[in-house]
């Protein structure tokens, strides 16, 4: 078997302190291989975001062990853990998170600019990613000059510029009509089909039904970790 | 991250909000303007008056009555230097070559029915050649004006133009205080000098003045408000200084103390440069808590500039920007813009300076120091004033920064 790209170990997060104490996470154990295509459901305030940022190295366990590709991100200094997210992980926001000054290549550029790779080699390699997602003619628009959907990709071409082995996104069609929902599904599984281990938190049952794996949580704890996203979209259709 | 990367960045995002951005450098804009104009300013009138206590004339020395500090302590000069001083000066000290003892006093002159306050000067023929004035018309007094008390005026060119307009006041009579005096000479325009306007007064011969204008007289004799003396030249002004010393302790019988002092016009320049220089710095430090205040005006504009790109610096780390290069990013916006405020608070402060120039004397010029200084400190200002919002910037969660929308 291969190693795991994600494992975690008897995670718990708690936010606050004394009487305004949250548990978010209690005692979370999960293991992604890599080239996986996972989706986590669960009630709002079950702690699915929260898992999503400490696995995508944006935030710390309060307890317990988390290995990507077999390194414990526990010990890593503030800057690596820049370097990280800067290499190995791309992120998909709801609300996009577009820097609404710069231009859709400029947005693309971002990772690059903090990678340190020289500017014209950034400009091909934005230019293509954004090609990739099917906007190769919107290069030099504002966000605010562009469609939710075409902002979401653009979005898309900014977590993939990099090449990270791990895409993470945070309910990517939260903000997006059905239509618009399928075109950024179908990205992903382009994407999944080159190889990219995807982790997606949504609560659509359509949306989820694309992905090979459901996770689900409740409570701060995982409930089933092996779902089939068939059984869970009759089962949703059915209620 | 590269530094030309960040700098890139700061000005993109400068350039997208240039109203706000110039509004928060305004204060630095006005710093900078006040410090160029200030400096300018005060080594102008250093300058101006050093020029114009240099038009006398380098080998001139002034002999005063008095302790040499009981002016500063505005003690009234004591009537101890006579015209007799002058008179044994001219006559017994050899490095000497022109000695003109003078008294000042103010008065009415009047012609027909025109009257003006004035500045009248009781003085000898030889004044004229220490403070090298022209003849415009006429002549001036003879010494045997002076001894014959003679009633006649010398008139600067404003003052006769105030009692005579176009017409040549040549033998005509004027009256001060009530003393009927011919004019013998119109002098040709001088100008200012410190403030005193040369051309606006009346000459006269000293003892006209000493016993017929102010009737003042003292033990001692006629005695004068100062001795203006020309050294033979440049290299003797210390000779003579020496032997005017010597000359006025055995005529004033002097054991201890003197009771007069001599100023030779290298000394003159140095105080009136040190009272002008501390006029400098005093203006430069008003100007300077101008800029300081716009200093904080920077920390306060960017501290809720910072408070408004949460969601941008949590996205910058997200994709991969260390604490460092969030605090290198800030900190070059905020030092960007003290230090375009300054460049342009410098504009500002040479308009400002070239207009000064245009309403008075003071020909001010731009000085180098003062826009490196300007320029120099406005960057330190933003820098010193960027840490705060900076780091917190920095030191941005950004979970917490992702979240808020
Ligand atoms: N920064 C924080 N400070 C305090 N409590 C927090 C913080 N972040 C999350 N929580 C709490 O932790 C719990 C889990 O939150 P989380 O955002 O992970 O839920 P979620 O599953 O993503 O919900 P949703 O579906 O609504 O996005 C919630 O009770 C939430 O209120
Ligand atoms: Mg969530």
């Amino acid at each position: 078997m291969k190693a795991p790209l994600i494992r975690l170990v008897n995670v718990s997060k708690v936010y606050g302190l004394g009487e305004n104490q949250v548990q978010a996470l209690q005692n979370v154990s999960l293991e992604i291989q890599p080239g996986e295509y996972c989706a986590i459901m669960g009630a709002s305030g079950s702690g699915k975001s929260t898992a999503m940022n400490i696995i995508g190295c944006l935030d710390r366990p309060t307890t317990g062990d988390y290995y990507l590709q077999g390194e414990n991100v526990a010990r890593c200094s503030s800057a690596q853990l820049a370097h990280i997210r800067n290499q190995q992980i791309g992120f998909v926001f709801q609300q996009f998170h577009l820097l609404p000054q710069l231009t859709a290549l400029e947005n693309v550029m971002l990772p690059l600019v903090y990678a340190g790779v020289p500017p014209r080699e950034r400009q091909q390699r934005a230019r293509l990613a954004l090609e990739q997602v099917g906007l190769g003619h919107r290069l030099h628009n504002k966000p605010n000059q562009l469609s939710g959907g075409q902002q979401q990709r653009v979005a898309i071409a900014r977590a993939m510029v990099n090449q990270p082995a791990l895409l993470l996104a945070d309910e990517p069609t939260g903000a997006l009509d059905s239509r618009t929902s399928q075109e950024v599904m179908d990205l992903f599984a382009e994407l999944h089909q080159q190889g990219v281990t995807i982790v997606m938190v949504t609560h659509e049952a359509d949306i989820a039904r694309r992905a090979e794996r459901i996770i689900w949580f409740r409570d701060g704890q995982v409930l089933h970790d092996h779902l089939r996203p068939d059984d869970v979209y009759q089962a949703i259709r059915a209620m | 991250m590269d530094i030309r990367e960040s700098l890139s960045m700061a000005l993109r995002t400068l350039a997208a909000h240039r109203l706000r951005s110039f509004l928060t450098v305004l204060g630095i804009v006005i710093g900078n303007a006040a410090v160029i104009a200030m400096v300018g300013v005060g080594q102008a009138a250093q300058r101006y008056t050093a020029e114009q206590l240099a038009s006398l004339g380098t080998n001139v020395l002034f002999v005063v009555p008095g302790r040499e500090d009981a002016r500063r302590r505005g003690i009234e000069p004591p009537a101890t230097l006579t015209w007799e001083d002058a008179q044994a000066i001219a006559a017994q000290v050899p490095t000497v070559r022109w000695v003109a003892a003078q008294i000042n006093e103010s008065a009415l002159a009047s012609y027909g029915n025109r009257t003006t306050p004035t500045a009248v000067t009781g003085t000898v023929p030889d004044f004229f050649r220490v403070q090298s004035f022209d003849l415009q018309q006429g002549r001036f007094f003879h010494e045997l004006d002076v001894q014959r008390q003679g009633r006649v005026v010398v008139l600067g060119s404003d003052l006769a133009a105030k009692l005579f307009g176009d017409r040549s006041p040549i033998g005509e009579r004027i009256r001060l205080r009530n003393l009927s005096f011919e004019v013998i000479g119109v002098l040709a325009p001088k100008g200012a000098f410190l403030g005193t306007n040369r051309d606006d007064a009346a000459y006269i011969p000293l003892t006209t003045m000493a016993y017929q204008l102010t009737g003042r007289r003292s033990p001692y004799g006629l005695t004068v408000a100062f001795i203006s003396v020309s050294a033979r030249d440049e290299a003797s002004v210390s000779a003579a200084q020496f032997q005017i010393t010597n000359l006025l302790r055995r005529r004033h019988k002097i054991v201890d103390e003197d009771d007069f002092y001599i100023r030779t016009q290298k000394e003159a320049v140095a105080i009136a440069g040190n009272i002008t220089g501390v006029l400098t710095i005093l203006l430069a430090a008003t100007a300077g808590i101008s800029l300081l205040v716009g200093g904080i005006g920077i920390m306060n504009i960017m501290l809720v500039s910072v408070t408004e790109r949460t969601q941008e610096i949590g996205l910058r780390k997200a994709v991969g920007a260390t604490e460092g290069d969030i605090l290198q990013q800030f900190l070059l916006e905020a030092i960007v813009l003290a230090v375009a405020g300054g460049i342009l608070g410098t504009a500002v402060g040479t308009l400002g300076l070239i207009g000064i120039g245009w309403v008075t004397p003071l020909q001010a010029q731009v000085s180098w120091e003062a826009v490196i200084l300007a320029v120099g400190v406005s960057g330190t200002i933003g820098l010193v004033f960027g840490v705060a919002p900076a780091q917190r910037a920095a030191q941005l969660d950004p979970i917490v920064a992702l979240r808020s929308t």
